[in-house]
């Protein structure tokens, strides 16, 4: 019961992480109806600009969040404005492959600055674990989880009760009907692509606590488009419940499956829940079912 | 091509694939060109045109599932690689001859691709790209991992034979891989003039209304993913008989990826498209192969070998530009410049 806790409790820090990457998604495709493939990339990306501060420069914590967060930001802002603004009025397939077409180029970026190494981000939170009933939790994962946590909430009040949210809401539902209505839907497309990003610099700094920055790394965006699609894409909760639990049944699926079939259950687990998830419920979880007209 | 003044007096002649005598011309003479270029094409260029052929097989799949049927998939690399795995098992493990393991490897792929293309019944889009990206990963993983396809270490089939004769070089292979890829393209061409490929063709622009007229979407759509992954056996195995070599690193996502970006920077919904961008992205990569080791001489800052990082990023480029000013592909240009040929000297 024990061994079962503690790889449970692993699982649901690493399922933190998962919703965290997925969180920047779902927010996108909130208000654009764009899901983003690139979404990985930003959050190595946010991974390595507070590396090149934090690790390469030796700045403060405090000091090195900000140009983490304001260069992470900054190719947000930049996706939006030169790939996905031109694609407005065009089917959303195409900016589904435009945002494919954008992790390539991030992804040779990144492999052209990282040149095979990688990068080992130094400690910056408190080692260290505590033992509750004989399981053990690492501080640091511990802390990231509850920023995590706090991260959701903040998102939720902010789609719930600000102006800002109210116009993402209403720009998600209808461009037109939202811009006559007096929301500047240019500029929300914008703030939302740079929110995105912010949060994905959280992810990536998270990420990179617990594993070395290297060419892999890009691809935990496919983890947390996993995690978006199964909590169905347009609903945080949804996507937070899956996240945590996707950690969960990664982790005790391989404790349990491994030595039955010889290893590597954690790289595929993710695929199969979403594989039966789909055919289940094609809208995910707790997803939004869309009635369609011809 | 048709010049000015030739009309199509019949449905037959509409649909037709060669339209007048100067097409047949045309045609003989550069399927004669294709076969005896080993002659005096080198040794490099000949290897480049089994590389371009067998991606022109993959990609000819993918346009007729995702170009024609409009439903996409990533999986593409994936079912080659069934195609590649299948070959070789069957070559090596069970001693059948080359050509016929070709055939069966095509036909695996595809039955495996039904399974694959199942989740296309229920969902569409964006969801159904994101299922093939797993069914991609789950492919690859229970290739690592199953005893029969030599798990990390890979397979290593021989070239085929025919009669004492070995196919063991490029140019030799290129003989097989051509006509293959010929026989593939005027299929792929056949097929969009029948009842089946109107019925895809009805199932990309609306499957709802589709139905409603009478198309079966499920039959349809299985048909379809089983005709792409068949293309992606074909293709794979032939890579594998070609290179000799093959381990699930020939097969990555990246490569699924590559076939997508060939197939829009092509064109969607067309099979000269599929020449166009596979010819165009292959080019573009074997001009970054050469440039990257002298930009690599005077931007130090590029590192040693900066070859596969600028390839992804000037590939990605490419995509990128083709979505935003040019969404129909180099066939859209074609088509112009065909319908402008037709009219000369007129403007309209």
């Amino acid at each position: 019961m024990i061994g079962f806790l503690q790889q449970a409790i692993t699982g649901l820090m690493i399922g933190s992480l998962y919703a965290l990457v997925a969180a920047g998604i779902v927010l996108v495709y909130k208000s654009t109806h764009v899901v983003s493939l690139a979404h990985g990339q930003l959050v190595a990306f946010g991974a390595l600009f507070f590396w090149l501060f934090f690790g390469g420069l030796g700045l403060p914590f405090w000091i090195s969040l900000i140009p983490a967060f304001f260069l992470t930001a900054l190719i947000g802002l930049l996706i939006e404005r030169l790939a996905l603004r031109p694609l407005i009025g065009q089917s959303l397939f195409a900016a589904f492959l435009m945002t494919f077409a954008i992790f390539i180029v991030l992804e040779g970026v990144f492999v052209l600055y990282l040149k095979g190494e990688s990068r080992a981000l130094p400690a910056f939170l408190p080692t260290g674990n505590i033992a509750i009933y004989g399981i053990s939790i690492p501080i640091n994962q511990l802390i990231s989880f509850f920023v995590a946590i706090l991260l959701f909430i903040a998102l939720s009040l902010i789609f719930r009760y600000t102006k800002f949210g109210l116009g993402m809401r209403a720009t998600a539902e209808d461009h037109r009907l939202a811009q006559s209505a007096g929301v500047n839907v240019r500029n929300i497309f914008s703030y939302i692509w740079i929110l995105s990003a912010l949060v994905a610099t959280v992810a990536g700094i998270a990420t990179a606590n617990v594993m070395d920055i290297y060419y892999m790394l890009p691809y935990i965006g496919i983890n947390g488009l996993i995690v978006a699609i199964c909590g169905g894409l347009d609903s945080l909760l949804g996507t937070l419940i899956v996240g945590l639990f996707l950690g969960i049944i990664e982790n005790v699926g391989a404790g349990y499956l491994d030595p039955l079939v010889g290893g590597g259950v954690k790289d595929v687990a993710a695929y199969v829940v979403l594989l039966l998830v789909l055919l289940v419920r094609p809208y995910g979880l707790f997803g939004l079912v869309r009635i369609e007209r011809i | 091509m048709r010049p000015c003044g030739i009309f199509d007096k019949s449905y037959t002649l509409d649909i037709a694939i060669i339209r007048t005598w100067q097409h047949w011309v045309i045609l003989i003479s550069a399927l004669i060109l294709l076969y005896l270029f080993p002659l005096f094409g080198s040794y490099y260029l000949t290897s480049f045109l089994n590389l371009l052929a067998i991606s022109i097989i993959a990609v000819l799949g993918l346009q007729i599932v995702t170009g024609y049927c409009g439903q996409i998939s990533f999986g593409q690399a994936a079912f080659m690689a069934i195609g590649a795995f299948t070959s070789s098992i069957l070559t090596i493990k069970f001693g059948i001859s080359f050509w016929i393991a070709l055939p069966l490897s095509g036909i695996i792929a595809g039955l495996i691709g039904i399974i694959g293309g199942a989740p296309s019944l229920r969902i569409k889009g964006m969801y159904l790209a994101m299922a093939t990206i797993a069914i991609h990963f789950v492919v690859i993983w229970l290739i690592l991992h199953l005893e029969i396809t030599g798990s990390f270490k890979g397979l290593f089939p021989s070239p085929p034979t025919l009669g004492g004769f070995e196919f063991d070089t490029d140019e030799r292979m290129y003989y097989i891989i051509m006509t293959t890829m010929v026989i593939m393209t005027y299929a792929a061409r056949n097929l969009i003039r029948t009842k089946i490929g109107r019925a895809f063709v009805a199932i990309r622009d609306n499957d709802l209304a589709g139905e409603v007229m009478g198309v079966n979407l499920y039959y349809y759509k299985l048909l379809a993913f089983f005709i792409a992954c068949f293309y992606a056996g074909i293709a794979g195995s032939l890579w594998a008989h070609w290179i000799t070599v093959v381990d699930c690193e020939q097969f990555t996502l990246m490569h699924a990826l590559e076939y997508i970006g060939m197939l829009i920077i092509g064109g969607m919904g067309s099979i000269p498209g599929v020449f166009f961008g596979v010819l165009f992205i292959r080019i573009l990569n074997e001009l970054v192969m050469f440039t990257s080791p002298v930009l690599a001489k005077t931007l130090p800052w590029l590192g040693a070998s900066p070859a596969a990082a600028l390839g992804l990023i000037s590939f990605g480029l490419a995509v990128i530009i083709f979505l935003i000013f040019e969404p129909r592909g180099l066939a859209h240009r074609w088509e112009i410049f065909k319908a402008s040929y037709r009219l000369y000297p007129f403007a309209y």
